[in-house]
């Protein structure tokens, strides 16, 4: 059972890692946005794997749900099909993929002797609604209240910067 | 922590306002919100408390550096005038709420016991900051200033969060007590895991990022010289003062059991940010981008205190952020003044020639500026010589020579830009027409002034209270 | 309350008033106030003075701050030492302000300039006052600020402003060695207070290497506010401001600061013998340089400054021999002569209608009596003719630096050859021979008003009496100033004894000294007097001076050498910064790469803006790359 589980895993990072590189190699943006889907998908199953059964559901509703289609249509409506021509010189992509690649290097090589402790007891109920409304009432109210006003001044300003005004440059 | 709850009722209360005809009451209104929230913070004096399960501590820490932010707000919004007379356009009521509520994630970064709220505040803090940015929409730089600081933004709290997820990975504990008694122990048997290295290095990042110093720092000129003068204002003064609060809590509670392990990078990052504000800064045409390069030199003063974590380290950067905050104020409010009445290349003129003879057609305003410069370069009897002298004084006890020799070089630097304006509205012959400035204006800046003259020939005053 | 306070508190008040009505006060009130509050401060040190018992007394105003357990209060020491000093500055600070009266009466900044000068006292008097270092650098950047504020006071003509830049860059970088000093005092004394800090000084040993690297950062300090090598050019680019300013802060105050503050340490100096020698060859080449530069300058006031560097520098010639009442006796009887050239070269100009070059001067013995009396004195004194005040302390100094090296001693007396030689030179082409200046300023010359006169025959009265201050015992006198400042060498004497012992030399050898010094200055005055009066030549117009003339003329092109040196390359470095890091960096990472697909310029604004971000991430990152290996190093490789 383990190893089933592992093997699952391993597939599962595989194709997460593959779908968020094609998010950014893509040349074309609706194959970037639809790569994206696959990749939120592919997380989806890693919190279900995680025992986060309402995590992984509510992510496919809001993230590969309703974000992305939302993505999908603002790229049609601008019809963003024909890709911009590539900017960057190879110089510059050697530079970043050099810089990444030692960052990527760096952090696996650091934590390459970490000792993960196992969990201590499984229990199902973990990832329920209910226990999730319990920790965020009672332990994180605070935060969790606070987030609104984070989520307030994202949507004021939203508004503010969307709406059109007069004698409004357009460039 | 009443005064947490009420700027977020107060923020919602201004976006009602808004619905109003009149908008002359939106100045007064915000005033008097934020006098409010200051009296409140001042009740929590000598109160020492953990709110909602170790959320949020309030203490008289919380309550200086509090105290230091809402003053600092109080004075941008006196100095605000309804975001200039196109009212058409603006948003006001958007504008203040916006404003308030970016001091609610100022309050919240400055208070936080769990890792959870420092990272909210934060977000509070920058996507306002974000929006803000952009507030000036015809204005391409501003659009584009506005892109680029959430761009980077996200990037960095993407690595703050990144950080937060690895340190709990490693000691199981959002909260700061939590992680510095694992840090105690751990180190204690040399058996600190690499995840809370790695969380740390991720973690001190993300702070450095929010408190622009290098080599993070590559946003702050274009995103500073693009916003709209008032929230250019507002960033270097409320956010560096909250991003320092924040981050010398984290150093100094959570990490200082590993101090030995981030001390020496922080140092090579002090001196980076240092050398790269002050010198680059030297060499700008434009008193709004200098600005900017000089608030990434002071985040390298201010880094030095928090390399130097010594107890007298937190007083230091308190005394600093207050006269910082005090001299930029003043300074960005004449800049104001003077790029609103001056047009160069159709638009503001924020290039030094602006200045040219100010102090013959505006001496109060000269005087302003010169005040804020002086205490800004670190002269004796303003407030920003003490300032530095604390900073310096706890750098000496932490031995840090090598360190406090190039602070003291890059301080004379530092003479050489401020003196510039000085020069252009002393010596230079004047152009153009005096500005006229509304009342409310030319009291606030005055207050400044005053408060850094008072604080500079009487430090002790506040000092004790630190 | 303590009268001591009041005597800046005086100054301060003037300042405020004259300073924030200005432009409501009337002329006649403005001058009154101004002079009024000095002169009032001098009365006040006057009683004080009088008063005086003998012991040192300090003055707590309020505890200043508190970091730890290091305490500073801002407190006041009244002692011998800061009581001469207080009656110099308040003393002839009151008789330059009588002077401004008059000199500045058609200045529209005539408020203003008030303002300033008060505020100047008011530092000045802080600086010497001051119970511990750190009063006494807020009084010695106040005074370098007013300095800086003053010089450029003139605003209209932008190389004045140029000068006070000038001047207060240099007075930083040595206000950076004071500062490096005071932060050392702390870190070995732990405290600020001269009550606490000399006491414990005094028990250290002589040639203590952190007391060297001290007593080494605060020289750093006087060398930029005492305009000494290589910090000294400011001093003459300084004459841009009024010449009541030249008299009052860069002859007779705040250039012997420096001096002053050595003389207060002089415990921790007489205990760094090192600091003391280099002291004494950095002032003996600043004291020939100066002198030989002054030699062929044409601009009355340059003349005078050099003179002031180049006197400074024998000041500072005494405190390098350990002999600190020397160097302070003449720094008192150079207050007052050089305050009375200064005036009286101001009363020149004001005659002149603002012309400030001798050599379209001449004569003007006929119609300027007072000034040129006043001003034969003064040049009488600053050469060192017996019985005037230069000859005392000058003596004095030299007979110190003889019984240190006869070398530097002979030098020493070459320099004050030259002292007299540019001093007639100026007096004769200035006062003597023919008129050689237009119709128009012959018309309108005249003898400047009593409120400009009365200062300059008190201080040619003083200049003529000031040596009598300090006769030495060989000329029968009783040293009465070495007598009342004994009491603050009191430590310097416990730690070091041999230090003070005296001079040594036998009555005949001293009298030999004097006589050399005298005749020395009689033949250069006998020099002048043959080239500029018997000859009447008149120094060429400055295109015509070639040779080693020319390189004195151009000051040994120091200025030219400071800005290759240091200015430029900063300025470059600069530069580079912001080509590389602020533009050439994004430019070239963005345009070089992209070249071939830039369409048109709109375009490649936007695509450099995108480059731009791209380019910021990128560094940001790579500094995450190198802090992750750094920081990790023993992980990775581990």
């Amino acid at each position: 059972m383990q190893n089933q589980i592992l093997y699952v895993w391993y597939l599962l990072t595989a194709v997460t890692i593959l779908a968020a590189l094609l998010v950014v190699l893509a040349k074309n943006p609706i194959h970037s946005v639809l790569s994206l889907v696959v990749t939120f998908f592919c997380l989806s199953a890693h919190y279900v794997l995680l025992n986060a059964q309402f995590l992984a559901v509510v992510n496919i509703i809001v993230y590969a749900g309703a974000i992305m289609v939302l993505f999908l249509f603002v790229i049609m409506f601008l019809n963003l099909r024909e890709y911009t021509e590539e900017t960057k010189s190879n110089f510059a992509k050697l530079g970043a993929a050099v810089v990444g690649g030692v960052t990527l290097v760096a952090i696996i090589a650091a934590l390459k002797k970490v000792q993960y402790p196992m969990p201590m007891r499984y229990d199902v109920r973990t990832g329920f609604v209910e226990t999730l409304g319990e920790v965020l009432f009672r332990d994180y109210l605070l935060p969790f209240e606070l987030v609104t006003v984070l989520f307030f001044v994202a949507m004021v300003g939203a508004v503010m910067l969307g709406k059109r005004e007069k004698g409004e440059r357009h460039f | 922590m009443l005064s947490i709850i009420s700027l977020s009722i107060f923020g919602i209360v201004n976006l009602f306002l808004g619905f109003l005809k009149s908008r002359r009451i939106l100045l007064p209104a915000t005033l008097l919100f934020l006098i409010v929230a200051l009296i409140l913070n001042s009740m929590d004096w000598n109160q020492q408390a953990l709110y909602f399960g170790d959320m949020l501590r309030v203490n008289n820490v919380f309550v200086n550096f509090a105290g230091i932010v809402l003053i600092t707000a109080l004075l941008i919004v006196g100095i605000s005038r309804h975001f200039g007379n196109d009212e058409e356009h603006t948003h006001p009521a958007e504008y203040y709420a916006i404003l308030l509520f970016s001091v609610t994630g100022a309050l919240m970064m400055i208070g936080f016991e769990n890792l959870i709220m420092l990272f909210v505040g934060v977000e509070v803090l920058s996507v306002a900051m974000y929006v803000l940015t952009g507030t000036d929409k015809r204005n391409i730089r501003s659009n584009e200033a506005a892109l680029k600081y959430f761009l980077m933004g996200s990037f960095a709290t993407g690595l703050l969060l990144f950080g937060v997820a690895m340190v709990y990975g490693a000691t199981g504990s959002f909260k700061l007590g939590g992680i510095a008694s694992y840090v105690q122990m751990a180190s204690m048997y040399g058996a600190v895991s690499p995840l809370l290295y790695v969380g740390l290095l991720f973690l001190f990042i993300g702070m450095l990022f929010k408190v622009s110093a290098a080599p993070f720092h590559f946003w702050t000129p274009d995103v500073y010289e693009g916003a709209p003068t008032i929230f250019t204002a507002f960033m270097s003064t409320v956010v560096k003062t909250a991003g320092f609060a924040a981050f010398y809590k984290i150093a100094s509670t959570a990490f200082a059991g590993v101090y030995g392990f981030w001390a020496q990078s922080l140092a090579v990052m002090a001196v980076l940010t240092l050398l790269i504000g002050n010198i680059t800064a030297a060499y700008q045409g434009s008193f709004k981008r200098m600005m900017a390069y000089s608030s990434i030199s002071h985040a390298g003063y201010l880094l030095l205190a928090v390399v130097a974590k010594v107890p007298s380290s937190q007083s230091a950067i308190l005394f600093y952020s207050l006269s910082y905050s005090l001299a930029t104020v003043a300074a960005f409010g004449v800049l104001m003044a003077v790029s609103e009445s001056r047009q160069f290349e159709g638009r503001g003129d924020d290039r030094y020639e602006a200045f040219n003879g100010l102090a013959k057609t505006n001496p109060l305003l000269a005087f302003v500026l010169t005040v804020s410069m002086l205490s800004l370069a670190g002269i004796p009897l303003t407030a920003g010589f003490w300032g530095k002298f604390f900073i310096f004084s706890a750098a000496v006890q932490a031995n840090l020579t090598s360190l406090l020799v190039i602070a003291v070089l890059m301080s004379c630097v530092g003479i050489y830009y401020y003196f510039r304006v000085i020069i252009a509205m002393y010596l230079k012959p004047a152009e153009g027409e005096g500005i006229s400035v509304s009342a409310g204006f030319t009291l606030t800046l005055v207050l400044t002034t005053v408060l850094t003259l008072l604080l500079g020939v009487f430090p002790d005053v506040v000092k004790n209270i630190f | 309350m303590n009268l001591a306070i009041l005597i800046p508190l005086l100054p301060f008040l003037g300042f405020l008033i004259n300073g924030l009505g200005f432009r409501r006060i009337p002329k006649a009130a403005v001058g009154l106030i101004g002079t009024g509050a000095v002169l009032g401060s001098f009365a006040i040190v006057l009683s004080l003075f009088s008063g005086f018992t003998g012991t040192a007394q300090v003055v707590p105003v309020y505890d200043w701050f508190t970091v730890g357990d290091f305490n500073v209060s801002f407190g006041f020491q009244i002692d011998q030492l800061s009581l001469l000093m207080m009656l110099i500055i308040t003393g002839i600070g009151s008789l330059i302000h009588l002077y401004s009266i008059g000199y500045m009466h058609h200045d529209e900044g005539f408020g203003k300039f008030f303002a300033f000068l008060n505020l100047f006292v008011f530092f000045m008097l802080l600086l010497v006052m001051g119970s511990n270092y750190l009063v006494m650098f807020i009084g010695w950047e106040g005074v370098g600020l007013c300095s800086y504020l003053l010089i450029g006071f003139w605003n209209k003509n932008p190389e004045y402003g140029y000068a006070a830049r000038k001047a207060f860059v240099m007075n930083r970088i040595g206000d950076l060695g004071f500062l490096i000093g005071i932060f050392l005092i702390v870190a070995r004394f732990g405290s600020l207070e001269f009550a606490s800090v000399f006491p414990a000084a005094a028990q250290l040993q002589t040639g203590d290497a952190g007391l060297f690297w001290i007593t080494f950062c605060l020289f750093i300090g006087a060398m930029g506010k005492s305009a000494q090598i290589p910090l000294y050019t400011w001093l003459p680019d300084a004459m841009a401001g009024p010449t009541p300013v030249s008299a009052l802060i860069h002859a007779a105050t705040m250039v012997t600061a420096g001096i002053y503050m050595i003389v207060r340490s002089n415990v921790l100096y007489t205990l760094a013998p090192e600091t003391l020698h280099i002291i004494g060859w950095v002032a003996l080449a600043t004291a020939l340089l100066a002198a030989s530069i002054g030699l062929f300058q044409n601009d009355i006031k340059k003349v005078l400054a050099y003179s002031t560097v180049s006197q400074l520098g024998y000041m500072f010639m005494g405190l390098g021999m350990g002999a600190y009442t020397s160097g302070f006796f003449h720094v008192m009887t150079h207050a007052f002569f050089k305050a009375l050239l200064f005036l009286g070269a101001g009363s020149v100009i004001h005659a002149m209608s603002d012309e400030q070059d001798i050599r379209y001067m001449g004569g003007l013995r006929k119609k300027l009596p007072i000034t040129f009396t006043t001003f034969l004195l003064g040049t009488i004194a600053i050469s060192g003719i017996p019985p005037f005040a230069g000859f005392f302390s000058k003596d004095e100094i030299l007979a110190h630096v003889y019984e240190h090296s006869p070398l530097m001693w002979g030098l020493a007396v070459f320099g004050s050859m030259m002292t007299a030689f540019y001093m007639f030179r100026l007096l004769f082409l200035t006062f003597f021979g023919e008129f050689r200046g237009t119709h128009e300023q012959e018309h309108h010359l005249h003898e400047s008003p009593l409120t400009m006169t009365l200062p300059l025959m008190v201080l040619a009265v003083l200049s003529v009496i000031g040596g009598f201050f300090n006769v030495p015992e060989i000329l029968g006198g009783t040293a009465k100033l070495e007598q009342f400042l004994d009491p603050i060498y009191q430590y310097a004497r416990q730690a070091n004894p041999e230090a003070f012992a005296g001079v040594h030399l036998d009555h005949s050898t001293e009298f030999m000294l004097m006589g050399v010094s005298v005749a020395g200055a009689v033949i250069s005055i006998i020099a002048a007097w043959v080239i500029y009066i018997s000859r009447k030549s008149v120094p060429a117009p400055d295109e015509q001076v070639s040779g080693l003339q020319q390189v004195i003329y151009r000051k040994y092109y120091i200025d030219e050498l400071y800005d290759a040196v240091f200015v430029k390359p900063i300025q470059a470095l600069s530069r580079f910064f912001y080509s590389v890091v602020d533009k050439g960096g994004i430019d070239r990472f963005g345009v070089e790469g992209v070249g071939r697909f830039v369409k048109g310029l709109a375009n490649e604004f936007r695509l450099l803006q995108t480059g731009a971000t791209g380019f910021y991430v990128l560094m940001m990152v790579t500094g995450i790359a190198v802090i992750l290996v750094y920081s990790l190093r023993s992980l990775i490789f581990g």
